[in-house]
């Protein structure tokens, strides 16, 4: 079977989207949803200091009224860390401003981390009740793959996927070969993906350029040194699953996660 | 069943496969499906290929910072209904691990209208060989017709930095500053 694909820098990574070569209207299809995961990075981006995301950051105590993706991302991750019981936790973005991982460009004072109650959400306004640093990018990379799959299907295609760094999602009737990158640099077979998403996390004890991001816990959890794979329904369940296993016990980690709906993938050899 | 298979309904047993491997490598766009992506309307690309000076190559990297390795770069003048509407031009990144060829749309006044990756290539450890890489250098000019891989497989993984292409993006932004400023007038 032949396929058409497209790879774009987007969302700090490389975004790929591909649908069979027979498809009709494939090159509008996808040229939409790129501007789909566009769209989502405009509005989320912790990095931008004109993001919804940036402004609702800078405006603590005050209803700030937000797009409704904003508002759909921030709820998905208010859920997602209510149900971990704060292992999911969006608001640990002072700890990674104060090591200079993240930008500071706020006015004001902030705290380490927060839990997500200090984020109220009514219906197209947020406010912050405490002065946190919300960052989605546990969540939101799952969320624009999601909403890039919704604008394929929108545009009519009847089968496609969305590569974005990582967070994978395929539906109709593609069965995608998929390998996951490995702590050591290689590749290992994870199988073959279909109608499902696909995440994957890595945990390495020390940062360099080879492992940029960063997962911190709040007051819940311990980073447990790892590579993380989930495979759920949706890419934000499975980008935010990710998180969850990696500061989660041994013990717990793979019936909490199918209690939230995910699953832990492990490669298989030889 | 002789693979894995995922799905979210249906978690089926597993019993599969090959070892790993520390390549990966997938052919997107050539040269002219990238022209008709990012020029959808334009009717006309004329090749212009840009030699460029030593003093010009100096004068890109102190106004990007970032190192012009190459003389030759492959440049095209875009038209629709004769009118100028902006450049297309074929860029090589050259990372400690990856290689990308990718295609920008630049505007006559200098914004980027759009980025395509052509081609990306990656590698962890020392089995890739130079001949390799320079085989990677085909396949960009408008004849050379790649063949879209059908059986590469999609990879889950930490995610990676697209920072290198912005970077030449920006190099190519100098270039156009430097280079291709006078034929706006």
């Amino acid at each position: 079977m032949k396929y058409y694909k497209r790879l774009r820098p987007s969302l700090g990574t490389f975004v790929e989207i591909g649908t069979r070569e027979k498809s009709v209207n494939k090159e509008c299809a996808i040229d939409e949803a790129f501007n789909a995961v566009a769209r989502v990075n405009k509005l989320l981006s912790f990095h931008n200091p004109n993001s919804e995301l940036s402004r609702l950051n800078n405006s603590y105590g005050k209803e700030i009224e937000l797009h409704p993706i904003s508002m759909r991302v921030l709820k998905l991750a208010k859920l997602i860390g209510q149900y971990s019981n704060g292992l999911f936790n969006c608001t640990v973005a002072g700890i990674l401003v104060d090591k200079g991982v993240l930008p500071n460009h706020f006015d004001s004072d902030h705290l380490k981390s927060g839990n997500c109650n200090d984020i109220e959400l009514y219906k197209n306004h947020a406010r912050l009740c405490r002065p946190v640093l919300i960052s989605l990018d546990g969540i939101a990379k799952g969320y624009a793959v999601d909403y890039a799959i919704f604008t394929l299907k929108k545009h009519g295609l009847e089968t496609g996927w969305v590569n974005a760094g990582g967070d994978l999602r395929v539906y109709g009737d593609i069965l995608l070969p998929t390998q996951r990158r490995e702590l050591t640099g290689g590749f290992s077979n994870l199988g073959n993906l279909h109608n499902a998403a696909l995440s994957t996390s890595w945990i390495k004890p020390h940062h360099d350029q080879s492992y940029p991001s960063w997962i911190v816990a709040g007051n819940k959890g311990k980073p447990v040194e790892g590579t993380w794979s989930i495979l759920a329904k949706k890419s934000w369940l499975a980008d935010a699953l990710t998180k969850v296993a990696g500061l989660v016990t041994q013990e717990k980690r793979s019936i909490l996660i199918e209690q939230l709906g995910g699953k832990l993938v492990q490669p298989v050899s030889g | 069943m002789d693979k894995q298979e995922w799905t979210s309904l249906l978690l089926l047993p597993a019993v599969v496969i090959a070892g790993p491997s520390s390549t990966y490598a997938a052919e997107y766009l050539n040269a002219e499906q990238a022209q008709k992506t990012l020029f959808p309307e334009a009717d006309k690309f004329i090749a212009q290929p840009i030699k460029l000076t030593k003093e010009q190559k100096k004068e890109i990297k102190s106004l990007s910072g970032l190192r012009q390795r190459w003389e030759v770069q492959a440049v095209w003048r875009v038209k629709q209904d004769n009118t100028f509407v902006g450049w297309f031009i074929v860029d090589d990144v050259v990372g400690k691990h990856e290689f990308i060829t990718y295609a920008a749309a630049l505007s006559p006044d200098g914004h980027v209208i759009g980025i395509d990756i052509m081609s990306y290539r990656e590698t962890h450890g020392d089995e890739i060989r130079e001949a390799s890489w320079r085989d990677h250098l085909k396949g960009k000019t408008l004849d050379d017709r790649f063949k879209l891989d059908e059986d590469v497989p999609n990879i889950s993984g930490a995610t990676l930095s697209c920072r290198n292409v912005m970077d030449g993006v920006k190099r190519l932004l100098s270039l156009q500053q430097v280079v291709l400023s006078d034929e706006i007038l």
